[in-house]
């Protein structure tokens, strides 16, 4: 952390949020502290973001820091920008908490490299689910508009994984802009790293202002949506137990993998559920029909989902893009979310908090999965397992 | 194009034929393949590991031209290299071939004989489709270097260089200090026979120094080594102001870095004061090669000495095997010095394990040595507070204590351990391969312990398991002869990898190197043991295990379970 955490810094505030921090912004660029600005830019037809890297400071003003969707997860931006190794340019990247996240989770992978890179984060109130958006873009523009400038954060019109995330505020990036707390508060700039307090300190910006306020309101914010993350889980948990309900979960699904191609987690040339070894022989299809009396296409849809939970489930950060993807509407992103919260559980680890957490699966410790250990131990002494 | 796979069931004379039946096998095999353009040679044999069933089987895969063998019989840990053999004298390659177990996984151990025909049927079906996914693999030969490095200067290196050089084998020796021999050049005798070990030892270092086939390099230490049985690449350079640095090339690598002694002040149960008589085991052997007798620092003898075992042996959690005999020497010498001196030794257990060691201790008793078990002991200077067996608290005074502190791994083991890439043992000494298997290879081939290195132990054995490493080199690395480096390794196709150096963190042989430049992994074939560690933990699927690949494995599966 830089100086006082318990500090922010005061900067010059426009009528709108989303100015401030892109005058913020433009004054790094003109100040030449960094190179590039990645941000959301409006794409001509008005209803969608396309992700912008921009060098020139005149392009600044076109972009959108506070979008009120995610078409596109900005981890995906990252890694196109820095998977072959580090950018040559210091670029300020502009993300909402859970892309910050994902990017952190890739760095563990290799598949962004963090080290020119700028990570500036703003307390999020979600995301407007992309079909609501695409319906009305100019209204869902001016309501998230007024949630920002109304301090709302637990409003309902964001997509259920927003609604119930509590990482809304998280500091894993370099700088955070503090918006949360009493309506016609000022936006406030906080360092989270060491990068973030060298920036600070080469703006000249002085850390005085008292935190604790917006601590005290992020962390109300929090409590609330904690006890939602209870309620929207236990609407899921059924969805999931067991084969009946997966395939009821899952009986709309087309298999158009659409969730793993719009999931940043999911970052392999070829995801095995694509290659040749998951599609099996018409011989092979054809006995399976025979012994079950029939067959649905496309096929092996569970083994794609529950398969793609064990590959990517420890990394998932509650994005929700794959929901958005969803051509069918199957609440994907709430179920992963679930999924995920239970395997990072089972190894104590939180996806996407620190790039010094190591993955569950790159590091063996003697006394994990202690819960394992007492099953068999019971299994073997022949008590009779726990539920 | 057409293949012809043969199925060979063996019989195993009874093994087999009694627990299954034989004939419905050969019935529902031949039905396999049906509809591909697959021929099925089924047949069964009595015993195909007899020299009559080779070249059964050897014949039978030249007269039907076969692509493809299956043998369905006993565990391949039993014969898989048998059949290879037999694949290797014809021209099918043996990698084309897969062994089917019906009997450990099936005959032996399924009693009803339906439900093992059942088995046996889907395992074999199972392994006949497999096998049409298996491709040729090729055994390379690589050249070695028969040459061997010693790391480690004491008698357990000393041992080592003498047994394997020669004309054909040149041995490096390198010593960390100045002066060779380590702790066994420094006492005056070797238990039990009381011999005078200095002199042994000397002659064995004047052997080693003289040899035209050995370089010596003292004050030298190892700085980094890369490389794989039979083709290491070492860099050693001396310690001290000029460093001078050399770059070596050997097959084989012996460490036998030795270990040192827990200092005393490490056991606050023990106190002692500047100027206390309180000596440690080691200290003793130095007086007595010295001195030729036990004097206190004041120049006369102690009227009463006591002799406190097991320092350490709780807080280290391992015996040191050689105090108990070292202790009791020490009590039979001062009894002979003078056998008025009081003698008392303080034991938790003794640890007498070699043939002649019961005999001395006994004599040493018969001299009028007290030994005392004790509960728990401490000592404040030379006062010894100790609890016997009989619950009860003594107190007792000596003019001289001996403590015998626990031997522990020589300083710097951790640094050589990682720089040679080979486990250590929780105790902190290096960890062998396997304890009865393998006991002087470590996990990197071509790299061996010895001595107390390996854990605490005395001359004798330290001198065994250095001709048992001298044996194992001798007969891996040939002058003159190649070896063949496993062919069922790992490889990464380059274009799944995304670079995420999962298969790196998992594998614990360091036969993956990263490329920077094509941001991919790479399997150094050589080093690789074909583990499959890296195949399971990639998340692309980017890795196949040769032999093992994932169409190999799903598809036996699959058919095993239609």
């Amino acid at each position: 952390m830089g100086a006082d955490p318990h500090c922010g810094a005061e900067i010059s505030v426009e009528k709108e949020t989303g100015k401030t921090i892109l005058n913020f912004l433009k004054h790094m660029l003109n100040q030449k502290l960094i190179d590039g600005l990645l941000m959301p830019v409006m794409v001509p037809s008005g209803d969608s973001y396309a992700w912008i890297l921009m060098k020139d400071s005149t392009l600044v003003d076109r972009a959108n820091p506070l979008a009120p969707v995610m078409p596109v997860q900005g981890a995906k931006a990252l890694k196109s920008l820095t998977r072959k190794g580090k950018s040559d340019m210091t670029v300020a990247a502009v993300m909402r908490p859970c892309e910050v996240k994902a990017a952190v989770e890739l760095s563990k992978l290799s598949q962004v490299n963090l080290d020119q890179l700028i990570l500036v984060s703003y307390d999020c109130p979600g995301a407007i689910p992309l079909e609501m958006y695409s319906q009305d873009p100019a209204g869902k523009e001016s309501h998230f508009r007024s949630m920002i400038e109304g301090k709302q954060f637990e409003e309902d019109s964001v997509k259920p994984v927003c609604q119930f995330c509590t990482d809304f505020s998280v500091p894993a990036s370099d700088l955070h802009f503090a918006l949360a707390g009493e309506e016609g508060s000022k936006p406030v700039i906080v360092s989270c790293s060491e990068k973030g307090s060298s920036l600070m300190d080469k703006m000249g910006l002085k850390t005085s202002h008292d935190l604790t306020p917006w601590e005290n309101r992020v962390e109300e914010i929090r409590k609330a949506k904690s006890k939602k993350r209870e309620e929207i889980y236990k609407t899921v948990q059924h969805m999931v137990e067991g084969f009946d309900n997966l395939l009821d979960t899952f009986s709309d699904c087309i298999g158009c993998h659409n969730c793993q191609s719009a999931c940043p987690i999911c970052y392999c040339r070829q995801c095995y559920f694509d290659s040749k070894e998951a599609r099996p022989e018409a011989r092979f299809l054809l006995e399976q029909a025979e012994k079950r009396g029939g067959i649905s296409f496309p096929q092996d849809k569970i083994l794609f989902h529950v398969g793609r939970m064990s590959h990517m489930s420890l990394s998932c950060v509650s994005c929700g893009l794959c929901s958005d993807a969803c051509p069918v509407s199957i609440p994907v992103a709430r179920i992963f979310s679930y999924v995920g919260s239970q395997t990072q559980k089972a190894f104590e680890y939180d996806a996407g908090k620190t790039a010094g957490e190591a993955l569950p699966m790159k590091e063996y410790k003697m006394d994990e999965l202690q819960e394992i250990h007492e099953m068999i131990k019971s299994a073997e002494s022949g008590e009779v397992p726990h539920e | 194009m057409k293949r012809k796979i043969g199925v060979y069931i063996c019989e195993c004379g009874p093994n087999i034929a009694d627990n299954v039946h034989i004939n419905k096998i050969l019935e529902a095999v031949s039905s396999f393949g049906e509809t591909d353009d697959i021929e099925i040679v089924v047949k069964s044999y009595k015993l195909l590991c007899s020299g009559e069933g080779k070249e059964y089987l050897k014949n039978e895969i030249e007269e039907n031209k076969l692509t493809h063998l299956i043998v369905a019989a006993c565990s391949p840990r039993d014969h898989n290299s048998t059949f290879i053999n037999v694949c290797k004298q014809t021209s099918l390659n043996p990698y084309l071939y897969r062994m089917i177990n019906i009997r450990e996984h099936c005959a032996w151990i399924v009693h009803d004989k339906e439900q093992a025909t059942e088995r046996a049927i889907r395992y074999i079906r199972g392994g006949l489709r497999r096998v049409l996914f298996q491709t040729e693999l090729y055994e390379k030969k690589l050249d070695i270097n028969p040459d061997v490095l010693v790391v480690g200067g004491g008698i357990a290196g000393l041992e080592v260089a003498l047994s394997l050089a020669s004309p054909q084998r040149k041995v490096f020796l390198i010593e960390k200090k100045e002066i060779l021999g380590g702790y066994a050049a420094l006492y005056q005798s070797l238990l039990p026979r009381q011999q005078e070990a200095r002199q042994e030892v000397q002659l064995k270092i004047k052997e080693v120094t003289n040899h035209p086939h050995i370089q010596v390099m003292t004050h030298t230490r190892l700085d980094q080594m890369i490389g794989f049985l039979g083709n290491f690449e070492v860099g050693v350079s001396s310690i001290g102001d000029s460093g001078t640095a050399t770059d070596m090339k050997v097959g084989a690598i012996v460490v036998a870095t030795g270990f040192s002694m827990t200092a005393i002040s490490n056991f606050p149960q023990f106190r002692v004061r500047d100027g206390d008589e309180v000596y440690s085991a080691l200290d003793i052997e130095g007086m007595l090669s010295e001195k030729g007798q036990i004097v206190r620092r004041s120049g006369d003898a102690p009227k009463s000495v006591g002799l406190i075992h097991c320092v350490g042996r709780d807080e280290r959690g391992y015996c040191s095997r050689i105090c108990c005999n070292a202790m009791i020497k020490i009590a039979g010498q001062i009894k002979a010095q003078d056998a008025s001196i009081k003698v008392s030794a303080f034991i938790r257990d003794l640890c007498l394990p070699d043939k002649m060691d019961q005999d001395f201790f006994k004599e040493v008793k018969a001299q009028g040595v007290e030994f005392i078990r004790v509960q728990d002991i401490k000592s404040d200077g030379l006062r010894v507070q100790y609890t016997g067996m009989d619950m009860h608290s003594v107190n007792a005074d000596f003019d001289m204590l001996v403590l015998a502190p626990a031997m522990e791994p020589a300083e710097g083991t951790a640094g050589l351990a990682s720089d040679l890439g080979i486990p250590l043992h929780e105790t902190g000494f290096y960890q062998e391969a396997h304890q009865t298997i393998n006991p002087v290879a470590t996990a990197t081939d071509g790299v061996f312990v010895v001595g107390a290195a390996h854990g605490p132990k005395g001359i004798t054995d330290s001198v065994l398991q250095a001709q048992a490493a001298a044996a194992k080199i001798m007969s891996m690395l040939i002058p003159g002869e190649k070896i063949i480096p496993e062919v069922k390794v790992s490889e990464v196709l380059e274009a799944f990898c995304m670079g995420c150096k999962t298969c790196l963190e998992v594998c614990h042989y360091g036969a993956i190197v990263f490329d920077e430049e094509k941001s991919i992994s790479v399997v150094k074939e050589a080093i690789c043991r074909g583990c499959g560690n890296c195949a399971g933990s990639c998340p692309s699927g980017a890795i196949q295990l040769k032999h093992f690949t994932n169409p190999q494995i799903y598809q036996e599966v699959i058919e095993a379970l239609r």
